[in-house]
């Protein structure tokens, strides 16, 4: 089937629900605002068709001043009293002109994507910056792999549709001299590395005490958690099983709609895994001591899928309600 | 060019869910309660300026027109303003700019804004798609694809901030200028988080949202509204014989808005020139030489704590690449030079956009006049890169 602009599994059914607050009733409606579009791409369009077509990219270079702006927004210099500009190629390779982010959270078109960055490259040639979004072919994105003056390069996505998604950036450093210097380098031809579940060392007897120590805690939270009116609504209409290894033992993880239970063993077909060698980060995330998101980006913490970020954040969320509630 | 005075204030509670009510009643709340502060009738009124940020979160075009009768302004002048983060700012200028002109007498500001009705039913949680709403903000052809967010677009300004200043806005520091906000909400009885005492380490352990920002750093989406009553000089004194409530008179307003694009004869990614220089427009006109010594109350919008500290030093409070001597040199710190976002700020009061910076400046006409203090600043930032800047000096009769 062909892509949908709407993706059909963001596509809610028609639906309502009445809430209570303070014991009057409050209707909740399932509704969405949509509008359409054949959208023309006016005089961007040779930026990207030069994208789509011949991977190349182009800059408006103002004939008066010389200064080339990238991506060529303006066909008229507007510091030079509108003078013309002439559409020129620029390079594929350039530097960070600042230390870019890293989301972790993102909006509910982007979830599958994170972590990714997003930052401005001042391309060879340009006076400008293009935002860009950055990826490492090196695992998990984490703060520090792309710094100011990171040299990137440009790479086309396989699928170009004419887009400015059509093109991401990667680190120079983790390519061959001869992709930095070929022009219109493609995704496929990168070499990134599978995501590889991490072994773990073998189990101790004092590992092996530490996990009942912390299995029987984590059982203890969950089922505090479940109790707890606001953590409840942060997993409300959310099922996952989850496998959680670590040194000294498995637990299972269960999410199912608003209740959290942990218990020691093991499961066929979970959703997905977490790999996490003491399990008391796990706790102290729960127990808002700490951060699963944190956990991950310093790799003391596995999952097999990114796009789990999101039952990461609703754990997350469920330790911060209940950390809350304590204090009011 | 007449002068200007805020007569009259009010806030809906900041909430995150308003269950109960539409952005209808939130804005006729708020209004009823700002006019009844005044001692002023609907017929008082000359007309109002609407401060609502975005069509979606109201799912509407034109989100303002019922509400002209709903605010009981039928027949009156009505003008929305939409500017981003800071539209609430932008909303006052607007309004101090028809008064003075003489244009009008009074002037009803009302800033209202219900965000989280928005819902993403993948994830079943609101906040990613009140964040997607805000992403249709970014530039349309070459930046909301990829991604864009308000939060990934201010830590750009914040990460070059950075680069530029790395022994600035330490991690350390940063917490505990957002554990002292959650301290002072606890004394705004509208605020979201009212009760949501945090320490600096709680902040320190908070999950990174965007790098480099946690979750306790960052501001709130609320729903809720504000309003301010404005009138021109005679009005004003009139208004306050009858209340004897002090006029708060605007002196100074100033704003500017940057490019959003960077690079060579654009934006400077690692300074917020929008917020200095219009905090060096309102001083001008305000006759303020050293912010510091002259202004005993700030409501800043902090939209991320790192961005409030910044803008402190863009608006001369501190020098750039010392803004962690606002905490370090107790300068805000309780008992400090400079009481700073007394409200609990956006992260702690809440950011309902278009009214966040009329709370903003409610609570500074409060603190003016339950302290005895002179003189306060107002600020508002909006947009991306935080491209535009607004700052008010607001004095007591």
């Amino acid at each position: 089937m062909a892509d949908k602009i709407i993706p059909p599994e963001a596509i809610p059914e028609v639906g309502s629900e009445v809430i209570r607050v303070d014991g009057q009733p409050y209707l909740l409606v399932n509704d969405a605002m949509y509008t359409f579009y054949r959208r023309t791409m006016g005089e961007f369009s040779p930026f990207f068709l030069a994208l789509r077509d011949d991977k190349r990219i182009l800059g408006a270079r103002c004939r008066r001043c010389g200064l080339v702006r990238v991506p060529p927004f303006v066909t008229r210099c507007p510091d030079c009293q509108f003078a013309p500009t002439d559409l020129v190629e620029v390079g594929d390779v350039g530097q960070l002109i600042s230390t870019p982010p890293v989301t972790y959270f993102a909006n509910s078109l982007f979830q599958e994507q994170v972590p990714f960055g997003r930052g401005r490259v001042l391309l060879h040639g340009a006076d400008t910056a293009l935002s860009v979004n950055l990826y490492t072919t090196r695992g998990i994105l984490v703060p520090g792999i792309f710094r100011k003056g990171t040299e990137v390069k440009v790479v086309f996505r396989r699928e170009r549709r004419g887009e400015i998604t059509d093109i991401f950036c990667v680190p120079a450093h983790e390519l061959t001299p001869d992709q930095v210097q070929r022009r219109g380098l493609e995704e496929t031809e990168l070499d990134w590395e599978r995501g590889q579940e991490p072994p773990l060392p073998a189990a101790t007897e004092a590992a092996k005490e530490r996990f009942a120590q912390v299995a029987r805690e984590l059982t203890a939270l969950a089922r505090e958690l479940s109790a707890h009116p606001r953590a409840r609504r942060d997993i409300a209409g959310w099922w996952r099983t989850v496998l959680v290894k670590t040194t000294g033992g498995t637990l299972v993880m269960r999410i199912a709609d608003g209740d959290l239970t942990i218990e020691e063993g093991s499961v066929q077909a979970p959703d997905f895994v977490m790999v996490v060698a003491d399990p008391g980060v796990l706790l102290d995330a729960l127990a808002y001591r700490g951060s699963l998101t944190q956990a991950i980006m310093t790799n003391k913490l596995w999952i097999s899928k990114n796009v789990e970020f999101n039952t990461i954040f609703k754990l997350e969320r469920m330790a911060r309600s209940l950390a809350r509630s304590r204090k009011a | 060019m007449r002068r200007v005075g805020i007569v009259g204030a009010a806030v809906t509670p900041f909430k995150a869910r308003w269950y109960e009510k539409t952005y209808y009643e939130l804005a006729q709340m708020a209004t009823a309660a700002a006019l009844e502060d005044a001692g002023l009738a609907t017929g008082d009124v000359d007309g109002v300026v609407y401060a609502i940020y975005n069509d979606i979160f109201q799912r509407a075009a034109i989100p303002e027109h019922p509400l002209q009768a709903i605010t009981g302004l039928s027949n009156k002048f009505g003008v929305r303003v939409s500017n981003g983060g800071a539209t609430g700012a932008y909303a006052m200028s607007v309004a101090h700019a028809y008064l003075a002109a003489g244009r009008f007498k009074t002037l009803l500001v009302l800033g209202v804004e219900k965000a989280t009705d928005c819902f993403d039913f993948q994830s079943m949680s609101a906040t990613p798609e009140v964040i997607k709403t805000i992403g249709w903000s970014g530039d349309t052809f070459f930046e909301q694809k990829l991604g864009w967010t308000a939060s990934d677009s201010y830590a750009e300004v914040v990460l070059a901030y950075m680069d530029q200043h790395p022994d600035d806005l330490k991690p350390e520091v940063t917490a505990r200028l957002a554990a002292l906000l959650s301290q002072q909400a606890r004394d705004n009885e509208f605020a979201q988080r009212r009760f949501d005492q945090v320490t600096p380490e709680e902040v320190l352990n908070s999950r990174i949202v965007v790098y480099p920002f946690k979750e306790l750093e960052i501001c709130v989406y609320s729903e809720g509204a504000a309003a301010v009553i404005m009138a021109e000089e005679q009005t004003a004194r009139a208004i306050a014989r009858n209340t004897g409530q002090p006029v708060i008179w605007v002196t100074g307003v100033g704003e500017a808005n940057e490019p959003s694009y960077a690079g060579k004869g654009h934006k400077v990614m690692h300074r917020i020139y929008s917020h200095h220089l219009a905090a060096m427009r309102a001083y001008e006109m305000a006759g303020i030489r050293h912010p510091l010594e002259a202004i005993d109350v700030a409501e800043v919008h902090d939209a991320f704590v790192q961005q409030l500290q910044i803008t402190m030093a863009e608006m001369g409070f501190v020098p750039l690449g010392r803004a962690d001597s606002l905490v370090e040199d107790g300068i805000v710190t309780p008992g400090g030079r400079l009481l700073l976002n007394p409200s609990g700020g956006l992260l702690y009061c809440g950011h309902a956009v278009g009214a966040s910076n009329i709370m903003s400046a409610w609570s500074a006409r409060r603190e003016l006049v339950r302290r005895g203090l002179r003189r306060a600043l107002v600020h508002g930032t909006g947009s991306t890169v935080a491209q535009y800047g607004v700052v008010l000096i607001l004095e007591r009769d």
